[in-house]
């Protein structure tokens, strides 16, 4: 790849235009439902369940009345808190853990190392199962489940980045000049290590998203009246021969969004590392 | 080169249209060979697979679902409309003080195993229900018995410490069927009674099959054979019952589609008398809820006809107090506090809370209790009332609500018939306390006379109104959904029992020879001999050195001790009594402190934890708490589903991604390329489980190509079998078929920038020549990695879809035994799933070995 073709189609890129446009739009509607919602997701209107989309209801209304489309605006909230954090649980113990490994080789990058096999080598869903079933579901044992199992991804993918980079110039350079093994990781490894972090956080934020969901869905996620999208398909399975509204709008709402992080995780790649980069 | 013809012919083009065409010829042959009914045979679904078929040692309703009336008879029975009738005992006499009990018994009446009834076996039956070690869950009852003698072989004389007027009712329960010394220690899992059908073979977390008793004392039955399916998943019914898989369900468990139902000329709805009161459970003795004013703001802060039109979609009637509508004695006080938000307000402002208070609404697992659950709070809510809901799976709501009592207020339904004395008891989890009532039901127990028995329940039901214990929400009718073919069956359930002597079912076919249940040990054998090879040929082709191989080896049991450690840790912890849930919700404490003993949970955790692990080196993994058979022989039957299921998937995904994944890297930038990356990306971004509903609804239900789920067992033949499998593993596959397209795309991209391939393209190469020979097997290498990471997803990630699909596989099993708390079950098939990531994991470190020589020198690292 030339520099010259990938400068063309970083200004028409309309996937990652795309991507960035839909996660922009999911996480303007959360922050929206923060202030307004066309409906209250809380109150009942009994009178009104099951209504069609409609101008009305544009995503119809569920078994207790309550409108599909703030339901909807209101479990991007969970979905977005959820899996923001989730990543955040990686990227904060887990980038330190591998600039450490790298940093200081020998038993210590064994033994951290180790322990990520360890941890992959737990089927992901049944361990994210065990423990909120353990613990209690709630949307914190959810984050907490998500979010282990994104320690080893930062921990590797860090150290793996990292490890050439001791080898490089200027971290020689600041080696000779006295600087210890803290300081090269924190101000030459880590900035050189950003944009990778970057990429990879978008990917997993987006396995997060659809982790959520999977956990809400079989009851372990954040609990009712909280709505969220996997509990909302949940809950109105078995009405989907009459009100298959109830079982579309919630399961788009997750692929879409998971479809534009996954896009722009794949645009931020383009422009971000460019030696990774394969065109389209 | 040992590598070169495998992958080629894997890749070839000619491999997709094979592999395409096997598609066609599976999905045909899917059609043409729809499962014929095994009719003579009638399919029942129910909600709940029991934990063990044994009525007299557990007290799951599930149990009595499948073996009362059918397996199993008492001395008396209990009718359809309630009364109680002759059964094994053809008729008895009462003493005048009311403590002597005399029971003829009916002759000629033989055990399925061919022995014979008699005195003995009544004798038998209630000294082990009242034995020091009686796991009964109604052990209190038979407690009251003094002593139980043969007077002769057809005659029992029983004497009680003091007179119990309802004591032929208690003798028509499931708790009160006679067994025989012989047989009673396998009824768990081998069920021996006298009645019309006889145990056949039990599927577990699929069915339970049970065939007509030939030498029954009384009427023939009808049915050839009862096959009880077990579908967990109200969505799972529906698509069942619409895709024909099950003839009926005698509790339909989504109220929500009757109207749909109704509809369809196939099937008839039936509505009889439920003995479910569901309520609102408040703690009584807990602040503010001891003040009986609060008690009385909630009861007029709910509008029970809300709850019943959201929570049980219209199919309820409301209640005022703790009584079936169905019985004489029934008053109706639905309308004692009318729904009256102001007046809530008022009353509480006048206790002193005109803010409101904070308080936790505990739901337990049904739907009713779910939905029902965000209504309440949400009405509660509207008068000032802060509602936290906290929902529990069952075994942790027994714990903390039942047996703690710690909790707020819960929703749950009452399904035992005549249950008013409940309120009388000294330790319930209600924790109500009125000396009345007390007295009332003391009088109550010792009268005999209908009439003053009747005005006596007035009265309880009155006092309890009066007092606001609860709020009663509605009776819920008990809801039958059948095929037009099925007669005969109960439309009432004064007990939780279905009765299936007089049901038959029109337009039989001839039933299905199915066999006994083929002993899963060879073909765990099989297994483990094939794997075996498999590793050694690995082993033997890739070339390791010793010191690699020790390496790894030692690495692996590393991991495996350490991720034993951590399962145990956690499970450890784990709140929710085994013992507890197994017995259910009227047990005795008594009964579940010896259940506790006989199951080990006594000894301390690093013996049981040393215990495990020897067991585990020695092949032996315990016996499941709830199922009470060899865990092993529970993970080899559902590895025969989840494996194929797995290696279907496999085969799908890799067969799509691959080919998929070439294809985009050789059109890389024109539309072909980007439409494959598209779809890609698409695919990545479905939730499986969402695939899975949409196939369901699509295949099963609309054009019912397939059945919407459920597995026929490897018995009825091969095609069956991977008919059921197949939207599943394709609800699997697809998701995992956009990945691998998107690695071997890039994967091939990174080759094809290579020098080598440059070169032969110069040297005047075609492309599909340059892919084959020099790009395709570089690339497959890293992709290596994620065919094994797949690989052990699909094992052990097939947890969700088998349950949209219903499939008895490990995923559903490991799902299943959390919420059961079968924690042994639990953390033996988390470390054999680890063990087989794990394995899977050095097996790919190897296969590196075959395909790329250069790494075979890795043995110094």
């Amino acid at each position: 790849m030339t520099g010259a073709v990938s400068a063309t189609k970083r200004r028409s890129d309309p996937s990652f235009l795309a991507g960035a446009a839909i996660t922009v739009t999911f996480i303007a509607l959360a922050f929206a439902s923060l202030v307004w919602t066309p409906y209250d997701v809380a109150a009942l209107d009994i009178g009104a369940q099951f209504s069609a989309p409609s101008p009305s209801h544009w995503f119809g209304t569920n078994h207790l009345g309550r409108d599909v489309l703030s339901m909807i605006m209101v479990g991007a909230q969970t979905s977005i808190a959820v899996a923001f954090l989730a990543v955040g649980i990686g990227l904060a113990v887990g980038v330190p853990l591998g600039l450490c490994a790298a940093a200081s080789g020998g038993f210590a990058d064994e033994a951290l190392m180790r322990s990520g096999d360890l941890i992959f080598a737990f089927p992901a869903i049944i361990l994210a199962i065990l423990i909120t079933a353990i613990f209690g579901a709630t949307a914190t044992n959810a984050i907490i489940a998500i979010g282990v199992f994104n320690i080893p991804v930062f921990a590797r993918l860090s150290r793996g980045a990292a490890l050439p980079l001791w080898t490089a110039g200027y971290v020689m350079a600041a080696r000779t000049v006295g600087k210890n093994r803290f300081e090269i990781s924190v101000e030459h490894i880590f900035p050189n290590l950003a944009h990778l972090l970057i990429v990879q956080a978008t990917i997993q934020f987006s396995l997060a998203i659809l982790a959520e969901a999977g956990l809400a869905y079989v009851g372990l996620g954040a609990q009712p009246p909280t709505p969220s999208w996997g509990r909302m398909l949940a809950e109105s399975q078995t009405m989907v021969s009459f009100a298959p509204w109830l079982v579309l709008f919630p399961g788009l709402a997750i692929f879409v969004f998971v479809l534009g992080l996954n896009l722009l995780g794949d645009g931020l790649r383009h422009r971000l590392d460019p030696r990774r980069e394969r065109g389209h | 080169m040992a590598g070169r013809a495998t992958t080629v012919i894997a890749l070839s083009l000619r491999g997709v249209v094979a592999f395409v065409a096997w598609l066609c010829i599976v999905a045909a042959a899917g059609i043409a060979l729809s499962p014929a009914n095994a009719a003579g045979a009638l399919n029942v679904g129910l909600q709940l697979e029991p934990p063990n078929l044994d009525p007299t040692s557990g007290a799951a309703a599930a149990i009595d679902d499948i073996v009362y009336a059918n397996v199993f008879e008492g001395l008396t029975r209990i009718t359809e409309d309630g009364n109680v009738a002759p059964a094994l005992a053809t008729r008895w006499t009462i003493s005048a003080d009311g403590r002597i009990y005399e029971f003829k018994l009916r002759r000629n009446v033989r055990f399925h195993d061919g022995s014979d009834f008699g005195a003995d076996d009544v004798v038998f039956t209630f000294d082990r229900a009242r034995s020091a070690t009686s796991t009964n869950a109604q052990r209190p009852i038979f407690e009251r018995i003094e002593t139980v003698t043969a007077v002769n072989p057809f005659t029992v004389r029983i004497t009680l410490k003091e007179p119990l007027g309802a004591f032929p009712i208690y003798l028509g329960w499931g708790d009160a069927v006679i067994v025989a010394q012989n047989s009673a220690a396998s009824n768990a899992t081998h069920p021996i009674g006298t009645g019309p059908f006889k145990f056949q073979r039990w599927r577990k977390g699929a069915s339970v099959t049970l065939v007509r008793n030939e030498n029954y004392w009384g009427a023939r039955a009808h049915l050839d054979q009862i096959n009880f399916i077990f579908i967990p998943d109200p969505t799972a019914a529906f698509a069942a019952l619409m895709a024909g898989d099950v003839d009926g369900f005698p509790n339909y468990p989504a109220a929500e589609n009757l109207a749909l139902i109704e509809r369809d000329q196939r099937f008839q709805i039936v509505f009889g008398a439920g003995e479910g009161e569901m309520l609102v459970a408040i703690n009584n003795a807990k602040a503010p809820f001891n003040d009986i004013r609060i008690r009385r703001a909630l009861n007029y802060a709910i509008d029970k006809q809300a709850v019943i039109d959201a929570g049980l979609f219209g199919y309820g009637t409301p209640l005022g107090s703790h009584f079936s509508p169905h019985h004489p004695a029934y008053i109706d006080l639905s309308n004692r506090y009318a729904y009256a938000p102001v007046q809530a307000r008022r009353v509480l402002t006048d206790a002193g809370f005109a803010d409101g208070f904070t308080t936790t609404l505990t739901l337990p697992p049904p739907a009713y209790a779910r939905r029902g659950g965000e209504i309440i709070a949400a009405q509660l809510e509207a008068v000032g009332i802060d509602v936290t809901i906290r929902n529990l799976e069952w075994a942790q709501w027994l714990e903390q609500v039942f047996s703690n009592k710690a909790y707020d207020l819960t929703i749950v339904s009452h399904t035992e018939p005549l249950d008013i004395d409940i309120y009388a008891r000294d330790d319930y989890y209600f924790q109500y306390n009125n000396e009345n009532f007390n007295h009332l039901i003391a009088e109550l127990r010792k009268t005999s006379d209908e009439a003053q028995r009747n005005q006596l329940y007035g009265e309880a039901q009155r006092i309890l109104a009066d007092d606001a214990v609860n709020i009663w929400l509605a009776s819920s009718p008990k809801i039958a959904v059948w095929s037009k073919d099925v007669s005969g069956v109960w439309a009432h359930a004064p007990l939780q029992a279905n009765d299936f002597t007089k049901a038959d079912i029109a337009n039989r076919a001839p039933v299905l020879a199915a066999g006994e249940a083929k002993p899963a040990l060879p073909a765990f054998t099989i297994l483990f001999v094939l794997a075996a090879a498999a590793a050694i040929a690995v082993i033997y082709f890739s070339r390791a050195s010793p010191a690699f191989l020790a390496s790894r080896l030692a690495g692996m049991a590393a991991t495996l001790a350490a991720a034993s450690v951590v399962i145990f840790l956690l499970i450890e912890v784990a709140p929710g009594d085994p013992a507890a849930y197994m017995m259910g919700l009227n047990a005795d404490p008594a009964s579940i402190a010896a259940l506790k003993a006989e199951l080990g949970l006594n000894q301390p955790a690093y013996i049981r934890y040393f215990t495990w692990i020897g067991g585990l080196m020695t092949g032996d993994f315990g016996v499941s708490y709830t199922y009470r058979v060899p865990v092993a022989d529970l993970i080899a039957e559902r590895f025969w589903v989840s494996l194929p299921l797995a290696m279907l998937a496999f085969v799908i995904s890799t067969a799509i991604g691959i080919p998929a994944g070439v294809m985009a890297a050789a059109r890389r930038g024109r539309p072909g390329g980007r439409a494959i990356i598209t779809a890609a990306q698409a695919g990545v971004a479905v939730p499986n489980f969402w695939l899975a509903i949409l196939l369901v609804l699509i295949f099963a239900v609309g054009i019912r190509w397939f059945s919407a789920g459920g597995f026929p067992g490897w018995d009825a033949g091969l095609l069956p079998g991977l008919k059921a499998l197949f939207l599943p593993s394709i609800a699997l596959a697809l998701p995992q078929a956009a990945i691998l397209t998107q690695i071997m795309r890039t994967s091939m991209l990174d080759v094809m920038d290579n020098d080598y391939v440059r070169t032969a393209r110069a040297k005047g190469l075609s492309q599909t020549q340059v892919l084959r020979r020099h790009a395709l097997r570089n690339a497959l290498i890293p992709v290596l990695t994620i065919l094994g990471l797949q690989f052990g997803f699909l094992l052990a990630g097939s947890i969700i879809v088998e349950n949209v699909f219903y499939l008895p596989g490990l995923g559903r099993l490991v799902f299943q035994s959390i919420v059961q708390r079968d924690l042994i079950v639990v953390k033996s098939i988390v470390i054999v799933l680890v063990f087989a990531v794990i394995a899977t994991a050095f097996f790919i470190d190897l296969a590196y070995g075959i395909v790329d020589p250069r790494l075979r020198r890795r043995g110094a690292s």
